[in-house]
């Protein structure tokens, strides 16, 4: 009798516990859904103004046109022009450089960080979800013809990334503690001191230190928390509102990194992120390999879609802004990012690591980019009217990989989160160093920058993608304003250089290893 | 035939590529016995992946009991185990206590073979550059001993230079042998 009423009352508790569990989480929803929407609404508030201001638009043939996207692609066709199409005639020379070429193999340089694990290490940082989400973006909204012009934009922006890099490298400086501190802040204030426009030089870094740390915050983090928990989404039925737990998760694992040195986990992510970028790659050549019989139409869809924009809200020129677009935010070209990445280098010529970074965009856009393309476009999934009101972003790509396999969600997942990762300690590396400009060095002041970027990573995760994504472009595209103004004044320098590295190459001064 | 090999012994070079960026370890003289003691900020980084990990791992189990979700349940789980194995590996070395012993007269860091105390002929302070590409630069020390078979071990390994100085000046006066300061200007 007793044993009866013992399993009876563990029934009963076993059931309350139940309803009592199924309650909690009910409201548990409720409240996280509750937070989720006012923080979007904060954003959608506040920040508008600023997404306003920085995509300014004209109307061109009836479409609105953003002069920061012109802004970008103008300045990079003049600086292919003014270095006599490097990115072709010198592309050689950068591959020699990057296969170790021109570096002594009997030196015995201490911790010398050779110009290929540089090229890894920066591309580790630029292959992430500017190739998978940020093609789902452009083809969502700018459909097939959007890759076209992805392309065009990461073969121009070769030439802004070896002007913009080879001056990180001759205008780093290293600050009271020790550390080496590079990047468009310091070409601007101390390039532009040395011929003459000190004034003008500190308006503009310290303006481009102030969009780093909104980059670093928006694009270098939002957007990435945003998108590793829309993938969770998609690849395992994650409730949206539960963005505050990947949120929280990311941030603490991300706050630790940051905030502790822990040189282990570092060393880690820099190790399995490559990796990562081989495994998207490996699984983008499984699904163009197994629908070879539609690459040519999807070759076509791309081309005939870059002239006509059709389907495209605001046609040829719809699909022209959302390929400048997601091209910028893929390789960032332009922007002086990858500048503060390449300062760090041990290199005595600054032009050697231009051109290297020279190779950046290729990789990721031209190369990387066109395969997510043509993932997408092979799936037949992202169909007219392209107004991103259907699939987008990560998802599309992922809903795309998987219509040829279903474990490639899981895969995906995978990678979306590490890569999600990584760009967010690299972007809070980037954020550190303008905020570091801005406030000076010290441990108090940079936990304070470290402890809002990882508040941010929560925000990113929580809140909808509309807000996040307008948000991150307008910082990240607001740093290259300031950028290009320097880099024009600039770039007689970075011509002289290249003048003295081709002729020291020449003369047998540097030598070549074969 | 056998040669005499001869060899020099660089003390200026420091041991460890890496180091972290705060103060990991103190040293502590009690009596007849200095070691080194973790400090407390160090074990709250490796706690932190340590939480996290557990809080996966538990996330997990929970899926798995009341979702039925079984392939996210073993992609949360498969990163919580990796992240609290993880923690657990970075926390292992620093809960490892190396001691300087007079009453065994042996040195122990729990890594390398033990080294008897009157093997220990001199202590260097050196000092290197942490370059990573996706953070700070930035300056680290180390606190190293020579043995009088040539063989360098490192004993400190961290950031915080008064510390790390203070410690170097305290074992020296323990173990009664010379300290030297091999710090040198670094060019990048």
């Amino acid at each position: 009798m007793n044993s009866i009423k013992f399993v009876i009352s563990m029934l009963m508790l076993a059931w309350a516990n139940r309803a009592a569990a199924e309650d909690e989480a009910s409201s548990f929803a409720g409240v996280i859904g509750q937070i989720s929407s006012r923080v979007d609404g904060f954003f959608k508030e506040y920040l508008n103004g600023f997404v306003e201001l920085v995509f300014f638009s004209v109307p061109v043939d009836g479409t609105q046109f953003p002069l920061i996207v012109g802004w970008l692609v103008l300045a990079a066709i003049i600086f292919t022009w003014y270095f006599g199409f490097i990115q072709v005639r010198k592309a050689k020379l950068a591959i020699d450089i990057v296969r170790g070429k021109y570096t002594d193999p009997n030196s015995t340089n201490e911790g010398e960080v050779s110009h290929f694990q540089a090229l890894a290490t920066a591309l580790s940082g630029t292959i992430g979800l500017g190739n998978i989400a940020g093609v789902g973006v452009a083809l969502a909204i700018g459909g097939p013809g959007a890759t076209f012009w992805m392309v065009l934009c990461g073969l121009l922006g070769m030439a802004s990334k070896f002007c913009e890099c080879t001056l990180g490298v001759k205008y780093r400086v290293v600050l009271p503690s020790g550390a080496v501190s590079g990047g468009p802040m310091y070409y601007l204030r101390d390039g532009m001191a040395e011929i003459g426009f000190a004034g003008l030089g500190k308006v503009l870094a310290v303006g481009f230190a102030l969009m780093c740390i909104l980059g670093s915050l928006g694009g270098g983090n939002m957007f990435q928390a945003n998108q590793a928990h829309a993938m969770l989404t998609y690849a395992f039925g994650v409730p949206a509102e539960y963005g505050l737990l990947t949120g929280l998760v990311l941030a603490g694992l991300v706050f630790a990194v940051i905030s502790g040195g822990m040189t282990a986990i570092s060393a880690v992510t820099e190790k399995i992120v490559p990796w990562m970028g081989v495994l998207y790659v490996g699984m983008s050549v499984v699904v163009i390999g197994a629908n070879l019989d539609q690459i040519s139409a999807a070759f076509s869809a791309i081309f005939s879609g870059a002239f006509t924009g059709a389907g495209v809200a605001g046609g040829f020129i719809g699909a022209l802004i959302q390929g400048l677009k997601r091209a910028t935010f893929s390789n960032e070209a332009g922007i002086g990012s990858a500048a503060i990445a390449h300062s760090a280098v041990k290199t005595k010529e600054p032009v050697t690591e231009g051109l290297v970074a020279l190779l950046e965009p290729f990789i990721d856009t031209v190369i990387i980019c066109t395969m997510t393309a043509l993932v997408i476009t092979i799936a037949g999934l992202n169909t007219a009217p392209f107004d991103g009101e259907a699939l987008t972003g990560v998802t599309l790509t992922a809903a795309s990989f998987t219509s040829t396999a279903d474990i490639f969600k899981y895969l995906l997942a995978f990678a979306v989160i590490l890569f999600a990762f990584s760009t967010m300690i690299s972007w809070s590396y980037y954020g550190l160093k303008a905020w570091t400009f801005l406030f000076g060095e010290g441990r108090g002041c940079e936990m304070v920058f470290k402890a809002i970027f990882c508040v941010f990573i929560v925000i990113g995760a929580t809140i909808q993608f509309g807000a996040v994504i307008d948000f991150s472009d307008a910082a990240i595209f607001a740093m290259s304003i300031f950028n290009i103004i320097g880099l024009y004044f600039l770039m007689p320098i970075v011509k002289r250089e290249l003048k003295m590295f081709i002729a020291k190459v020449d003369s047998g001064a540097i030598k070549k290893f074969d | 035939m056998n040669e005499p090999i001869s060899c020099e012994i660089k003390l200026e070079r420091t041991l460890i590529q890496d180091g972290p960026k705060f103060l990991s370890h103190k040293l502590i003289v009690a009596e007849q016995v200095a070691y080194l003691k973790p400090t407390i900020s160090a074990m709250l980084f490796c706690f932190v992946y340590i939480v996290v990990g557990f809080f996966l791992i538990s996330l997990a189990s929970y899926i798995l009991l009341h979702s039925q979700k079984m392939d996210l349940a073993i992609f949360v789980g498969g990163f919580g185990i990796a992240i609290f194995t993880f923690g657990v590996s970075l926390m292992q070395p620093f809960l490892k206590r190396a001691s300087f012993d007079k009453n065994s007269q042996l040195f122990d860091n729990k890594r390398d073979r033990k080294v008897k105390l009157e093997h220990i002929i001199s202590l260097q302070i050196n000092n290197k550059m942490v370059v990573r590409k996706q953070a700070l630069s930035y300056y680290c020390y180390e606190l190293n001993m020579l043995t009088k078979h040539g063989r360098r071990i490192n004993i400190l390994n961290h950031n915080n230079f008064e510390q790390l100085n203070s410690d170097a000046g305290a074992l020296a006066a323990f173990l009664q042998v010379p300290l030297s300061d091999y710090r040198r200007k670094i060019i990048l």
